[in-house]
């Protein structure tokens, strides 16, 4: 991997470096971590540090909608799961240790992946920036539906939630 | 001018079928039980008229080939072994011998029909009675008529059919349902035999003479029987077919070793004894080697065989009637030994004059066995010793029984004298050529001397002295007029057939079946000699069984007598039964022991295995599905990995075939 | 802005996803679960984003575009979830899934 290959090591790459460790260890941590809480922190770091990527790929409105919902919303709601679920918050019901077939699994798929991609050929592009406007433009023209479907989709899916948790069952 | 009447020959057992299908439908269904019987006689009256009319026509114009045929089965030429196809045909032949037989069996058929009115007046079963005997006519005169190997085996199954439904008539009784299945059982051996003779004929004339199996196994093809003059001499494989063919005539007509189920064909009315297993149905056998003779052929050596089958079952059957207390088994037994000149005459060659012997038999055999279904209808058992005295009370019917049994005996003028001299007659010609033969024509001689005594024998016991013996027997009397007709008119018959032998028609039938050596139309020194010793010991036959039985006495062997394990043995069929249960129980049961093993171990192992196979299998595989969610998602994953994997193999041979082509 | 190392994201991309896949397969906690596969999902969308911005054209807008949508999906996702898995306490009294094995043979 030619990461450091060029002579000189520009900035972004070091930062890409630095974020893309982040990112793995948080999600690792927020797997392997005893405690139940301790993961939604780690698992909120993770999020802002995806963010970090997304604004050095020059898509700032990605990365701050990726800042309001994932690290905003979404941790939100993994708490309150937490919570809701819990008697003590800070009981020790998070996992066990690491099970060999799902490593190997895991680690094939990587391998897999990794080696496949890698013949490809190697490509000196450019990061390419966008204005969000143009953005927009193109979520409400071209990919309309796909916005129609995701209002149906939440709209299903708020459906659906009240149903499951709704009293009287059982 | 009877000539056009040969094309209706197929009338004869069409009319009985009718009779069987009328009658077996609806029988039961008339008001009254006897009015199938009237039915049935009628059908076979009109079966008669027209037998008779061909056999008198063929008397009048003898050596009339005539073919009436429809084809069954047609397949078209082709390349293989049959490159100008194949056919089976059903048709009639009417010529010398087969009109001989279909007077013989259209005539005792009706009368024996006639008689059962009288005889059989049980409730139950009577339309199945007149139904069954009917089917059998249709069979018999159907084999009679057949005009190609495999028409005739046809109708020979069929009628051993018959006669098995006909001695299992009263099947309630378990010794006659067993009787029933011993007689089929027996001739099934024989008829194994018989369609394996077949199989080598159409093996060995298929390169021979190909077109004969070709063509239908035809005995005649119009005009001169269908392989004279391809015979292979004395080749191995024909001797072979022969003892098949001699297998199956023995079967079906009760020499050695086959002849165990007549006797206990007994079992069946009286009736049925005397149309099945004395006139027609037993012929069958004799008439097989018969048409076999003239249309096939039989080596030497088979002539042997059969000369020597023949002659020693005539002795052989006539040792065990002389001691037998029960008159049907008497008469069963003397028809096996009549049966063993018959075999003996074809085997000689003389298949014209066994046929003779056939005819004149079928009369006095009829005549004898409707006799002592008159005394047994009259006194209720079948027992000679509790039998007396019954001239007194049945005239007709003593009277009766002794014209049969002088027929039998051979006593001129009577008919059985003619055809069973001839028989001697011809035997003692082929001797000087034959020596082997003269064992068997001895046998046959000493046979004459039995036959007069054990029939004679019977004779006494049931009708002379003043009583019966048992002195709580019935008071008897004559049966009604449907069989006391039946009587007359057999009596007539087992007189005047052999008389026939002097019209010039007749003598001219008998000679001139196809390829017949044919009776001797002068009789010469030799043959006067043969007979008055024949006679001879027909009358010292008549004379002991008078000496020992007449005026009612009862001649009783000393219990310390040597000869009483004679008269065991000869009481206990030589323990032949015995023999044959001794190999069906240990042989038969032994394999069928053997097959249930396998069938259970290894059979039923295999398939038992694969169950629990299965079961094994499904059990493991079970545990695939575990429930927990995880472990699902860990399959997929899997096989995900497993399609990607194929799909990196795969993937440069389809760049490459796509790129190529 | 210059070349940053396509290998490299990708790598990246694949070893989050391979992370979040091992927390969906081995985790017995059904909230691991979830945040497991918001890890996987967040993976495919950066994926995404990834190859729009070193696309020329219309593509580099593409992938924000998806992305953007995407991310309504995974929002959308874990308030199901969420919905679940209170579902599953109140049924089962734990959030073990490794208990919840009706469907099991």
């Amino acid at each position: 991997m030619p990461v450091l290959g060029d002579p000189k090591v520009s900035l972004e790459e070091v930062a890409f470096l630095v974020l893309a460790v982040v990112a793995l260890l948080t999600a690792v941590a927020a797997l392997l971590v005893r405690e139940l809480v301790h993961t939604i922190l780690w698992i909120a770091v993770f999020f802002v540090d995806i963010s970090a990527i997304y604004f050095l790929l020059e898509a700032p409105f990605l990365g701050v909608l990726q800042l309001g919902v994932y690290a905003g919303a979404v941790t939100v709601l993994l708490l309150f799961g937490v919570m809701l679920t819990r008697k003590r918050i800070f009981s020790r019901e998070a996992a066990t240790g690491l099970d060999a077939v799902p490593l190997a699994l895991a680690l094939v798929t990587f391998i897999f992946v990794v080696t496949s991609v890698g013949q490809l050929p190697q490509s000196n592009q450019t990061v390419t920036s966008y204005d969000p406007s143009l953005l927009s433009e193109n979520l409400f023209g071209p990919f309309g539906p796909w916005l129609l479907l995701l209002g149906l989709l939440m709209m299903g899916a708020v459906a659906g939630s009240i149903y499951l948790v709704r009293e009287g069952r059982e | 001018m009877l000539d056009g009447l040969y094309g209706w020959a197929f009338l004869v057992p069409l009319f009985t079928a009718l009779s069987f299908i009328i009658v077996g439908l609806a029988g039961t269904r008339m008001r009254r039980l006897e009015w199938g019987g009237w039915v049935a006689v009628a059908f076979a009256g009109a079966s008669m008229v027209v037998g008779v009319l061909i056999g008198v026509g063929e008397m009048v114009n003898p050596g009339t080939y005539t073919d009436v045929r429809y084809t069954w089965l047609h397949l078209a030429p082709a390349p293989g072994p049959f490159p100008n196809g194949f056919t089976l045909v059903v048709g009639t032949l009417v010529d010398p011998i087969s009109s001989l037989m279909l007077i013989v069996v259209t005539v005792v058929g009706f009368l024996v029909m006639l008689y059962s009115i009288g005889y059989m007046h049980q409730d139950r079963g009577l339309p199945r009675y007149y139904a069954e005997i009917s089917l059998f006519l249709t069979a018999m005169s159907g084999l009679v008529l057949a005009d190609n190997l495999l028409e005739f085996f046809l109708f020979w199954e069929l009628v051993g059919v018959c006669s098995y439904f006909l001695i299992g008539f009263y099947y309630e009784r378990p010794s006659a349902a067993s009787a029933a299945k011993e007689a089929f059982i027996v001739t099934r051996v024989g008829d194994i035999m018989f369609l394996l003779g077949i199989f080598i004929y159409f093996w060995y004339y298929s390169s021979v003479a190909p077109g004969w199996a070709a063509n239908g196994f035809l005995f005649t093809n119009g005009t001169a029987p269908y392989l004279v003059g391809v015979l292979g001499g004395n080749s191995t494989t024909l001797t072979v077919a022969g003892i098949m063919i001699l297998g199956g005539a023995a079967g079906k007509s009760a020499q050695f070793p086959l002849h165990v189920w007549l006797p206990d064909a007994m079992e069946g009315p009286t009736t049925v004894s005397a149309l099945i297993h004395a006139a027609t149905m037993v012929a069958a056998g004799v008439y097989l080697l018969a048409v076999t003779s003239l249309f096939l052929g039989f080596t030497s050596t088979d002539q042997l065989a059969i000369v020597g089958v023949g002659g020693f079952t005539a002795f052989f059957a006539a040792t065990m009637a002389v001691v037998h207390p029960d008159i049907k088994r008497v008469i069963a037994y003397s028809t096996i030994s009549q049966l063993g000149y018959m075999v003996m005459a074809v085997g000689a060659g003389f298949a014209m004059v066994g046929l003779f012997h056939l005819f004149t038999h079928a009369f006095f055999k009829a005549l004898l066995f409707l006799a002592a279904g008159s005394v047994i209808h009259a006194v209720g058992t079948q027992d000679l010793f509790k039998m007396g005295g019954l001239r007194k009370s049945m005239r007709l019917t003593a009277a009766a029984f002794a014209v049969g049994g002088l027929a039998l005996a051979g006593i001129p003028p009577f008919a059985g004298f003619w055809s069973k001299d001839d028989i001697l007659s011809a035997v003692y010609s082929q001797l000087g050529s034959h020596p082997a033969y003269w064992p068997f024509f001895l046998l046959a001689f000493a046979a004459v001397f039995l036959t007069a005594y054990y029939i004679f024998r019977a004779w006494f016991l049931a009708f002379s002295g003043d009583h019966p013996r048992d002195l709580n027997l019935p008071h008897a009397h004559e049966g009604p007029w449907t069989m006391q007709v039946p009587l007359v008119l057999l009596s007539a018959l087992a007189i005047g057939a052999g008389l026939l032998i002097f019209l010039p028609g007749f003598q001219s039938l008998l000679l001139s079946g196809a390829g017949a050596t044919g009776i001797p139309p002068v009789y010469g020194t030799t043959d006067l000699v043969i007979s008055a010793v024949s006679v001879t010991l027909g009358l010292g036959g008549i004379a002991l069984a008078w000496l020992l039985w007449g005026n009612g006495r009862v001649y009783a062997l000393r219990a310390t007598s040597p000869a009483q394990p004679v008269r065991r043995l000869l009481l206990n069929r030589y323990y032949f039964k015995v023999g044959y249960d001794w190999i069906g129980a240990k042989g038969v049961y032994t394999i069928a022991r053997a097959a249930d093993f396998f069938d259970r171990f290894v059979i039923d192992g295999t398939v038992h295995g694969f169950e629990r196979a299965f079961a094994l299998l499904s059990n493991r595989l079970r545990r695939i599905q575990s429930g927990v969610v995880s472990d699902y998602a860990a399959y997929v994953v899997a096989g995900l990995i497993a399609l990607f994997a194929i799909l990196l193999i795969v993937a440069p041979y389809v760049v490459a075939r796509l790129g190529g082509g | 802005m210059t070349a940053l190392p396509l290998v490299g994201f990708l790598a990246l991309s694949t070893a989050l996803f391979a992370v979040g896949l091992f927390g969906i397969l081995t985790r017995r906690n059904f909230i691991l679960i979830l945040i497991a596969i918001e890890i996987a999902m967040n993976a495919a969308i950066l994926n995404f984003v990834y190859f729009g911005a070193f696309s020329n054209g219309t593509g580099g807008l593409t992938g924000q575009t998806v992305a953007v949508v995407l991310i309504g999906f995974a929002a959308t996702e874990v308030a199901v979830g969420l919905a679940i898995l209170l579902a599953l306490n109140r049924l089962k009294g734990t959030i073990n899934v490794a208990q919840a094995t009706e469907l099991k043979l």
